[in-house]
C-alpha cells in the first residue's frame, strides 16, 4: 500500500494445493517475494524489510532464505 | 444464517464508522453458482466467500462489492492478475494492490478488516523508515504470504 509497484497477496494455500507444491509450503505463514526469496514464520518489521530489499537486489541467499 | 455473528457485526459497524475514510471497492471473482459442478472446476469456497464479503461490505456505506464471473469477465481477471478463484482485490486510497486468494476465515478475517482500514486511509502503520524504503522502490515487487485457516 506504500508503493504502486507492490502487489501483496494473501493465499489460503489449503484451497490451492498446486501452489503448496510449487512453492514447497511445509509450514505457514510462508512468504515468497518475487518468486526467489522466501522465509517461514513472521518476522519483525525491519527483518521483513530486509528480505524485501534482498528480493529487489536480486535475491542473495542467507541462512534463513531459500531459493524456491 | 449469517457468517458473522450479530455481536461481531455491531463491533465492525462501529469500527468502520469510526476508522474508514475513503471508499473501498472489493472486486470479487467467482464462478456461477450451480447445483451441478463440472469435475475439476469445483470452487468449494466461492459461495461462502461471496456471502462473507456481502456481509462485510453491508456494514458500511463506504465499502462496495463488485462481483465478477471468472469465466465471463476473464479480461478483468487477467488485468488484475487473478488466475484462480475465489479471489478478490481491494481498491481505495492505497497505492499498489492487495489481493486475497481463498476464503479469509480465522485469523485472515482480522487481516482483511485491517487491510480494509489501511486501503481506505491510504497509508499503513509501518515505521517511517520502512515506508520510505518501500516508497522508493524502482522495480515491481510481488509479495505472497501463504496461510492456512486457523
Amino acid at each position: 500500500m506504500e508503493s504502486s509497484r507492490i502487489t501483496a497477496d494473501v493465499v489460503e494455500v489449503s484451497e490451492f494445493p498446486e501452489l503448496a507444491q510449487r512453492y514447497r509450503i511445509y509450514g505457514v505463514p510462508k512468504t515468497v517475494i518475487n518468486e526467489h526469496v522466501s522465509f517461514e514464520g513472521a518476522l519483525p518489521e525491519p527483518a521483513f524489510l530486509q528480505q524485501v530489499l534482498r528480493a529487489v537486489d536480486g535475491g542473495s541467499t542467507g541462512s534463513d532464505v531459500k531459493e524456491t | 444464517m449469517a457468517l458473522i455473528s450479530s455481536k461481531d457485526q455491531q463491533m465492525l459497524r462501529d469500527l468502520f464508522s469510526e476508522r474508514l475514510q475513503g471508499d473501498v471497492t472489493i472486486t470479487y471473482f467467482t464462478q456461477r453458482e450451480s447445483i451441478l459442478t463440472v469435475p475439476g472446476q469445483e470452487c468449494q469456497f466461492c459461495k461462502d466467500t461471496r456471502e462473507l464479503l456481502e456481509e462485510v461490505t453491508g456494514l458500511s456505506n463506504k465499502l462496495y462489492l463488485r462481483v465478477q464471473d471468472f469465466v465471463r469477465d476473464a479480461q478483468a481477471a487477467e488485468q488484475l492478475g487473478v488466475e484462480r478463484i475465489p479471489a478478490f482485490v481491494l481498491a481505495g486510497q492505497a497505492r499498489g494492490q492487495v489481493r486475497y486468494f481463498g476464503i479469509p476465515s480465522g485469523y485472515e478475517f482480522s487481516s482483511l478488516i485491517e487491510d480494509l482500514l489501511d486501503v481506505s486511509i491510504g497509508r499503513t502503520r509501518l515505521s517511517d523508515q520502512t515506508r520510505e524504503a518501500l516508497g522508493g522502490l524502482e522495480q515491481d515487487l510481488h509479495i505472497q504470504v501463504f496461510v492456512t485457516p486457523t
